[in-house]
């Protein structure tokens, strides 16, 4: 089973210098999320699977597939407790 | 949050007076408006306005003014932003919904509509609204409520209405809405009556603790957090004019705030020059972007405040760089304490 994230319904995301800036529609709420390069909007439209999405910043930044993976995994279940984006196994 | 961490490159929400032409003459009315301004934007120039926007990303647009729905292209123009998936949120002072109006809210997420509302009777709210428009505002409400439009009711918190916000919370409630409570800024015609008007120092104490003990009531920056998280320590919230946030006028022009339509503080026109320059290199903006009020450095809460509101020092000190002149812990010697969550709130319209 591949597990693949997807955007909230009410979310929309933009990319900054930073990283990505969530917007919430309901709860009027942003989130900050500091992930430099690694991360673009597109990742979180249900087409990237986790094992696509750590091998695609590895590949394009250089760093440790296994560092990836670890921020990641940590990374998404924060927005995903935080009703920021879903998680679907396909 | 230090914004020169986290610089954005578009503002999160925008604050879009589509007109100044208003049935109301409210006496706190921030862009003192009456009748619409020569060469407001038309439905053309509007429109590509939106497209600047949509490019850049602005999640959200919260309309105001004037009143919005006495603007001849307004919805169309917020159909055109809907197709964008551009949110809004339409504060109008409910007293000229049409059918046409209601049937595009009606279900439609994309819409927070926001009922200005000054009193939880008509005896105070008339006094600020104008003779009449208690009745004429809760007739709007009525006609809103259970439609499934996100509805909110706005009160600006003065002197004469401070004693009703329970009260108005639930007729809020009444309704199916949330109470959103805005702050009292001396711009507009406020001017002349802040100093009857205002609150005093301990009634914003007492708002605070009001405020923090019911999360589910809205305010908007610069004032009390909008979070209940936020509310959990005594202090204003801080300013996100020019950083999170800016207004634009009915004929294009872009200041950092609603409350600072002064030609001082305009940032540009977008008949001249395009929303992305205006944005990244207006001297207005860069210089909204570091201000800092020197005395609020060593305050335990300048990380979340960074000194208040602009606007209202601004008239108070003659001075935006100075201390927001409420703040809770200059008039009441409080302590400020809040949480530092890496997340904001958005306090739009």
């Amino acid at each position: 089973m591949k597990r693949v994230y997807r955007l909230a319904g009410d979310v929309q995301v933009r990319k900054e210098s930073w990283g990505l800036l969530f917007y919430s529609r309901d709860r009027h709420r942003l989130f900050f999320v500091r992930s430099g390069g690694w991360l673009y909007p597109h990742h979180f439209d249900g087409r990237w699977d986790t094992a696509s999405l750590i091998s695609d910043i590895a590949g394009r930044t250089g760093s440790p597939a296994g560092v990836v993976e670890k921020s990641i995994l940590n990374l998404a279940g924060n927005l995903v407790e935080n009703g920021v984006i879903t998680h679907e196994l396909c | 949050m230090n914004y020169a961490e986290w610089p954005l490159s578009a503002p999160v929400n925008l604050t879009w007076e589509v007109t100044h032409r208003c049935n109301l003459r409210c006496v706190h009315c921030l862009s003192a408006s009456q009748d619409e301004m020569a060469d407001e934007l038309g439905l053309a120039e509007s429109r590509a306005i939106v497209d600047q926007l949509a490019g850049m990303g602005v999640f959200e647009i919260n309309f105001g003014g004037g009143e919005p729905l006495l603007k001849g292209h307004f919805l169309p123009l917020l159909d055109y932003i809907h197709g964008k998936g551009i949110v809004t949120c339409i504060s109008t002072n409910g007293t000229v919904l049409n059918n046409e109006a209601i049937a595009r809210f009606t279900g439609n997420p994309l819409v927070h509509v926001q009922i200005s509302l000054d009193g939880a009777t008509p005896e105070v709210n008339d006094r600020l609204r104008g003779e009449g428009t208690y009745r004429r505002i809760l007739k709007g409400l009525e006609r809103l409520a259970g439609r499934g439009i996100s509805l909110s009711i706005n009160t600006v918190v003065t002197a004469l209405n401070f004693d009703q916000l329970d009260e108005l919370e639930a007729l809020a409630a009444s309704y199916g809405a949330r109470l959103r409570v805005s702050r009292f800024r001396p711009s507009g015609r406020a001017k002349a009556s802040w100093d009857k008007l205002r609150l005093s120092a301990a009634q914003l104490e007492v708002l605070s603790d009001w405020l923090g003990e019911r999360p589910g009531v809205l305010t908007g920056d610069s004032f009390f957090s909008i979070s209940g998280e936020g509310r959990r320590g005594l202090g204003l919230d801080m300013c996100g004019a020019g950083r999170l946030t800016c207004c634009l006028d009915p004929i294009g022009s872009v200041y950092p705030c609603a409350f600072l339509q002064e030609d001082e503080f305009c940032a540009g026109d977008l008949r001249k020059a395009t929303f992305r320059e205006i944005w990244e290199s207006s001297p207005v903006f860069l210089k909204f972007r570091r201000l800092e009020p020197a005395s609020c450095r060593t305050c335990p809460r300048f990380d979340f405040c960074r000194g208040g509101c602009p606007a209202v020092a601004r008239f108070v000190r003659k001075d935006i760089g100075s201390p927001d002149p409420e703040c809770l812990k200059a008039v009441a010697g409080g302590h400020g304490r809040r949480s530092g969550v890496n997340d904001a709130i958005i306090g739009g319209g």
